[in-house]
């Protein structure tokens, strides 16, 4: 019955049909406008969504802001997206009693069903495209094209920027499709809209519930919600793809199986059969609200299964560098000289307040002994700075520490212009698939070391510094011992170049 | 040229027998009215016919071509609609062909304003199909289904919702369309709809074909036309009936009986009645005589023979 172009009509005809929807086309309004808006509101007001992945820089870039879009894309907007152009896809001929006026045209059920996907998908992509261009724009036109700060600390050029923040919304597309997915299948199932397009949304809220629990990177890895945060590694430094490849993967994986299982429920429908009493509408919701459940109480049993993917190692190899970057970003700002290459000497030491030493959490608590050997009078200082952190599954944190260490949100540069403080807050996400950093370990017993060998004041710090961060500390104590001992000995200048200069 | 033989139709649905060794064709040009009251067989033979479900057994030709319902072959030229017609209301009617149109391959599209204005809908093409009436949205099925220039029309109960004034107006748009070769198949419970549409009838009842034949010979068949008659002792009225040639009588399905027979037969039954001492306390006529010829194809005692 089907002609050639049966399958490019069945496509056109659910395209038309979903673009003359209302909820089509406020969700177009939102996509295009919505970024313009939320950016004018932003620029009317000092504060900062600071929870979300690189908020506290929505001031400070427009790359910045979209990025913040798109977190709050992954968070909600995005799942809603979905369930709102394909939640109904099917269900809606159902409501209409439509199944047998498309099915006895020129089409068959699996032209029908692919082409009903293909418009779902095409709109849930272009509506994406249209929010990353809008955000984009709305960043450049509200707050500017300045340079962004990535997650590593780094510092990325407006042009090159520009690159990642697009690539990072294309990286949102597999995610999205996948959402989409499982609104066609809450929507094959039920026959019921309002299932197909909530569905999708409660399934993110249960998927984002289970991110918070266990410490096992299977299944938070297995979630769907995890592939929204593929772009992190982008923006890391370095740079890390191997997330990006496992969640791009785990979203085809859903998307396979959504749509397998919705095809075999079209496939074995019976679409003209007897008229039948209606099944009553809550049955078939309360199946997957059970089914639901049942799935989320198994995978919170298993969320610790599996090597664990928040440590306080790979915190530590990550927050150190970043703060380091950023100390090094932020005393640039403020005017004074840091050569090229200069690093802080840093030694950090994070845990948690439950006493867990690894997963998600906000009680996670990172402290950073800054030793700036300084030649002349005093030969170095320490500061001490504590960060509380908020780690998430995916390896991403944010750290805020308290004004009196590392000055208020906002700070003036040399030039006496207002500017964000970088330290204030800042964000980080490290690799949770890469090897575990060789986190430095306390001396065994009964090894000859014990503490700093030095003496004098300085020797007494480095100890109190050893004692209050923990045996982790040992071997940057180790290098700071190492550089005071050859400042005394009269320094490299090379080395005493690279230092940084706290008191300066 | 026969564009529809199906034989042997048989379908159940759990168990229940919903079509049992049905034959029938519909030749080209032809307009086959299928009879039989509701639960009789009739959308379920249509929507095998449409490709919508498959027999449990029996074979299906349309228009040469053997119907395979696993691949929807040979159902290219064959248009219709099964129960009402549905269209999604908050597309304007226009819009819905549209859509349909696309299932169809860029053909169908030319056809649109033709149709419309063909089923009376050009001044309404706009509106959307929420604010149509059931007539309205009759009318739009039987739009949708021209658009596909079809050569055999399925149409279940193509009248509903429509005004006398509808029923003729669409009566003679399908004859018209026959005339132009197109087979038209359309079912009914009323016969009284079809009459003078058809060219032939086909009878369902619990699922079997009871009666097949033109309808000239429908009419042949009729005894006379229906009455509702309601007396003092129906009980003694009906055997007076029962004992009496020429007419049949049945206790109606509210209160009273219902009386098929000729003009002379009734005169002659009526005296009776008076002669008896029954009072006829109200005589009405409530079917012509093809109606009651279908009612006494379909009534209780014939279909269980």
């Amino acid at each position: 019955m089907s002609h050639p172009g049966a399958l490019r009509g069945a496509y056109r005809a659910e395209r038309r049909k979903l673009v003359a929807q209302v909820s089509t086309r406020v969700l177009a309004l939102v996509c295009g406008l919505g970024p313009f808006a939320f950016a004018a509101v932003l620029s009317g007001q000092s504060g900062v969504p600071g929870d979300t992945l690189l908020g506290a820089w929505v001031h400070g870039s427009g790359y910045a802001f979209s990025l913040v879009v798109l977190g709050f894309g992954g968070y909600l907007g995005f799942p809603v997206l979905a369930g709102a152009l394909a939640g109904d896809i099917l269900s809606c001929e159902d409501r209409y009693g439509t199944w047998k006026t498309i099915l006895t045209r020129s089409g068959t059920r699996r032209q029908v069903f692919a082409g009903k996907l293909a418009a779902a998908a095409t709109l849930a992509v272009g509506l994406l495209a249209l929010a990353a261009v809008s955000s984009v724009l709305a960043g450049l036109l509200f707050i500017g094209d300045q340079r962004l700060v990535g997650l590593g600390g780094t510092v990325i050029g407006a042009g090159e920027a520009l690159w990642l923040v697009l690539a990072a919304w294309l990286l949102a597309i597999p995610a999205l499709l996948g959402f989409a997915s499982l609104a066609v299948l809450f929507s094959a199932v039920s026959r019921n809209g309002i299932v197909g397009v909530l569905g999708p949304v409660l399934a993110a809220l249960l998927m984002q519930l289970l991110a918070l629990v266990g410490t096992g990177a299977w299944m938070h890895g297995a979630l769907l919600t995890a592939a929204f945060d593929g772009w992190h590694g982008l923006l890391a430094a370095p740079r890390f793809y191997l997330p990006l490849v496992i969640e791009s993967s785990v979203a085809v994986g859903w998307i396979a199986a959504a749509l397998g299982a919705s095809w075999w429920v079209v496939r074995r429908r019976d679409f003209a059969g007897p008229p039948l009493p209606r099944r009553p509408g809550w049955e078939p919701a309360a199946r997957i609200v059970l089914g639901a459940s049942i799935l989320t109480v198994i995978l919170g049993l298993v969320s610790s299964v599996g090597p664990a993917a928040v440590t306080a190692a790979r915190l530590e190899a990550s927050v150190q560098p970043t703060f380091g970057r950023l100390l090094v970003l932020q005393q640039r700002e403020l005017g004074r000289t840091v050569p090229a290459g200069a690093q802080a000497n840093l030694r950090t030491s994070c845990r948690r307040h439950s006493g867990q030493s690894s997963g998600p959490g906000d009680d996670w608590t990172c402290t950073l002994t800054i030793v700036s050997p300084r030649a002349g009078v005093e030969p170095f200082q320490l500061t001490t700075v504590t960060y509380d952190l908020s780690v998430r599954s995916n390896g991403c944190y944010r750290a805020e520490a308290p004004p009196s260490f590392v000055g208020q949100q906002l700070m003036s540069d040399a030039a006496g212009h207002n500017v964000i403080n970088p330290l204030f807050i800042f964000y980080g996400c490290f690799d949770t698939t890469a090897s575990p950093p060789g986190r430095p370990v306390a001396p065994a017993p009964g090894s000859t070391r014990r503490g700093s060998k030095l003496t004098g004041p300085q020797g007494r710090a480095l100890r109190e510094a050893e004692q209050a961060a923990g045996p982790g500390v040992v071997r940057e104590t180790e290098e700071s011992e190492r550089a005071i001992e050859r400042q005394a000995e009269g320094s490299h200048p090379a080395e005493e170049s690279s230092r940084l200069n706290l008191g300066g | 040229m026969a564009t529809v033989i199906a034989s042997g139709l048989s379908k159940r649905y759990d168990g229940i027998r919903a079509l049992e060794s049905v034959d029938i064709s519909v030749g080209e040009g032809e307009v086959r009215g299928l009879l039989g009251p509701n639960g009789a067989g009739k959308t379920t033979l249509l929507r095998i016919l449409l490709g919508l479900i498959a027999p449990d057994s029996g074979t299906v030709e349309l228009l040469g071509r053997p119907l395979d319902w696993a691949h929807r072959t040979a159902l290219e030229g064959v248009a219709g609609f099964v129960e009402e017609p549905s269209f999604y209301p908050y597309l304007s009617a226009r819009a819905n062909l549209e859509v349909l149109a696309e299932l169809d391959g860029p053909r169908a599209r030319w056809r649109i304003g033709g149709a419309l204005e063909l089923l009376g809908l050009g001044g309404r093409a706009e509106d959307r199909v929420g604010g149509y009436s059931s007539g309205m949205r009759q009318r739009l099925g039987i739009a949708a289904a021209l658009t596909r220039d079809p050569r055999l029309l399925l149409l279940d109960e193509p009248a509903t919702g429509l005004d006398p004034e509808g029923a003729r107006e669409i009566a003679g748009l399908l004859r018209r369309v026959a005339g132009e070769g197109v087979a038209v198949l359309l079912s009914s419970h009323l016969i009284g709809e079809l009459d003078g549409l058809c060219d032939s009838f086909s009878v369902l009842r619990a699922g079997r074909l009871v009666w097949a034949g033109s309808a000239a010979e429908m009419r042949a068949r009729a005894q006379g036309s229906a009455y509702r008659i309601a007396t003092s002792d129906d009980r003694r009225a009906r055997e007076l009936a029962s004992d009496r040639g020429g007419m049949r009588i049945e206790p109606a399905a509210d209160h009273g009986l219902t009386l098929i027979a000729g003009e002379e037969d009734l005169d002659e039954f009526v005296l009776a009645l008076g002669r008896a001492g029954i009072a006829v306390r109200h005589l009405a006529r409530a079917m012509n005589p093809l109606e009651s010829a279908f009612f006494a194809l379909t009534g209780p005692d014939e279909g269980d023979r």
